[in-house]
């Protein structure tokens, strides 16, 4: 701390080539990311705790007492089995993509953040595509594995998973597809509310509870409009992205009175909905960013 | 050079800053004076665009900042010592900002070299002292060895040693021609480090001007008398232009009068002196009379 030179700053290499730009503000926040130990941890979490649900459920199946499974049920299991962490690891994408944006707000980084970047939407964008990138390969890496590592155990148990059939495949890049849109739709959450406890409690209500409130009341009341307002809730339609069949098994909206003018979504649709909360909420942050002192 | 022109900003009912215009030039230091709460954080916020007047324009070598190709290049702010993820070591907090610019890792480690962080640099911020935060904050403003360097209070928590080195630096990187704005409440520390002073206060510029000319502004000057016959001397001097302060027994204040004056008048009573000192006012005087009225917060503290 002593010795404290004075050079001149212009001694420097040259600044000729160093200007701002997109891909270098992008490299900006991949640096930030990977050199937070929240991140890392997250991260670290996401990889057990998709694996150690997969595992546990692989060995606490017992098929051998019912009649044989057909190869729908098959497909089914394999994704249920690969996908059983999601429930959980949606939980850790929901506070990362929440904390990778309140951080900067509650340490007082996005001050820095905004000086080198002025223009601020370059910097939003660059920290959600880096977000999005990392959460969709790491989840997609875990949920490969837990895959393959189960594999073995469930043909022991009758169940040849077959990895390769297209639908299978579907619903396992569908599950980090579902983790990836969770953290950003989290990040918008924390983009706009600029802190962390409000945003984790927003986001987490929003995917937990108010399903669940929605539940409760369209079981009790069997209102129609509950039920299709659950439909289109981000954690039920998201959930028929990593759902084989026809996906009411993974969170679809409860099975009531199945009418005419309830509204069931299919794998595509259900994508299209979450987009739809991610968007929304992208514009507004990206709209409050732009106005909003830092 | 950064041009300012009829800035204004308000938060919620409170205006912080009230239209104020200024120019603050290349090639010398620049200090922004005055009392906590006065609008000098806030203009320099806008200075580079994390705040938005509500009316008004600021630019820096022609341009809104943000409108600049290498924002970093242009202006290096430190304007908060905490605007750091607490949790990233400083080596990793300067490497990311320097790539939003393609800045190298060489450049990095210069700027740690030139503020003396080398060995905490692999530190994480949160267990970093005031004083280290600040050589971090200006650590990064310099990252882009910017033409214009904005310092909001950057000896604020600085060992002697340190602000020592704030002053050569600013000083240094002036005589290059380079833009230098700083910020402090503390008047000693401007009247070593800045050639122009710009004197804020409630939001307001009450003073911009050489510092020497601030110095003069202060109201007369006085002269310090030590002489046995003090009650002699006084009664001789007095008069509607002259106050006469007794300090103790045989020492007076007189302000009014230049110590010539004094000195003959006292010779033709045949009074002796035993000291004759003119006093000329430290800028922390003239500074008080210049804001005085506009403090917001007074202290029950009398002077």
């Amino acid at each position: 701390m002593t010795n404290t030179a004075l050079e001149a700053p212009q001694t420097s290499t040259a600044h000729s080539s160093t200007h701002l730009s997109f891909p270098r503000v992008v490299r900006s926040e991949w640096i930030k990311l990977r050199t937070l130990r929240s991140t890392q941890w997250s991260f670290a979490i996401f990889v057990l705790l998709t694996v150690g649900f997969g595992l546990l459920m692989a060995v606490t199946l017992d098929t051998s007492s019912g009649p044989a499974v057909d190869a729908e049920t098959q497909k089914s299991l394999t994704v249920m089995v690969a996908t059983l962490g999601v429930n959980f690891t949606q939980l850790v994408a929901a506070v990362l993509g929440v904390l990778i944006i309140s951080g900067e707000y509650t340490t007082g980084m996005i001050r820095s953040t905004f000086a080198a970047v002025p223009t601020r939407l370059p910097a939003l964008f660059a920290k959600a595509l880096v977000l999005a990138v990392a959460t969709f390969v790491v989840s997609l890496a875990s949920i490969i594995v837990t895959a393959l590592v189960t594999a073995p155990i469930l043909a022991g148990q009758g169940i040849e998973g077959q990895l390769f059939d297209g639908e299978v495949m579907r619903a396992l890049v569908g599950g980090a597809g579902y983790l990836t849109l969770v953290a950003l739709l989290a990040f918008g959450f924390g983009a706009v509310l600029r802190n962390s406890a409000g945003g984790i409690a927003s986001v987490l209500g929003l995917i937990l509870v108010v399903p669940t409130v929605l539940a409760i009341l369209a079981g009790i009341t069997q209102a129609v409009w509950a039920q299709n307002l659950s439909a289109f809730l981000p954690s039920n339609a998201g959930a028929l992205m990593y759902a084989v069949g026809d996906g009411s098994a993974a969170g679809g909206p409860p099975i009531g009175a199945i009418g005419a003018e309830v509204i069931t979504l299919d794998t595509t649709q259900g994508f299209l909905v979450l987009l739809g909360w991610v968007v929304v909420m992208m514009i507004a942050a990206a709209a409050l960013i732009k106005r909003r002192d830092a | 050079m950064i041009e300012i022109q009829g800035l204004t900003k308000r938060y919620g009912a409170k205006t912080a800053v009230d239209n104020i215009t200024a120019t603050i030039r290349p090639g010398i230091v620049t200090g922004f004076l005055g009392p906590n709460g006065a609008g000098k954080s806030t203009t320099m916020r806008t200075i580079i665009g994390l705040d938005r007047p509500d009316s008004g324009t600021v630019t820096v070598n022609g341009k809104r900042y943000a409108q600049h190709h290498n924002p970093m290049h242009e202006v290096g702010a430190l304007l908060d010592a905490k605007a750091i993820h607490t949790g990233r070591t400083a080596y990793n907090h300067l490497l990311a900002m320097a790539a939003t610019h393609g800045i190298g890792k060489a450049r990095v480690h210069e700027v740690i070299a030139m503020t003396g962080l080398e060995s905490v640099a692999k530190k994480r911020v949160g267990g970093f002292s005031l004083g280290m935060g600040q050589r971090l904050g200006i650590a990064a403003a310099l990252l882009g060895d910017p033409q214009t360097l904005i310092l909001d209070e950057p000896v604020n928590g600085l060992d002697p040693e340190g602000v020592m080195w704030v002053r050569k630096l600013t000083k240094h990187l002036a005589s290059q021609g380079r833009t230098i704005f700083l910020s402090s409440h503390l008047m000693s520390e401007m009247s070593l480090t800045a050639d122009h002073l710009i004197v804020l206060g409630r939001g307001r510029i009450i003073a911009d001007a050489p510092v020497g000319e601030i110095l003069a502004l202060a109201t007369g000057t006085a002269v310090r008398v030590r002489t046995p016959q003090a009650t002699d001397l006084a009664n001789r001097l007095a008069s509607s232009d002259v106050t006469v302060t007794s300090v103790e027994g045989d020492l007076l204040t007189i302000a009014g009068l230049a110590s010539a004056q004094i000195g003959e008048a006292a010779a033709q009573a045949g009074i002796v002196l035993h000291e004759l000192t003119p006093l000329s006012a430290s800028l922390e005087d003239a500074y008080l009379e210049l804001t005085q009225d506009d403090v917001e917060y007074h202290s029950e503290v009398s002077r």
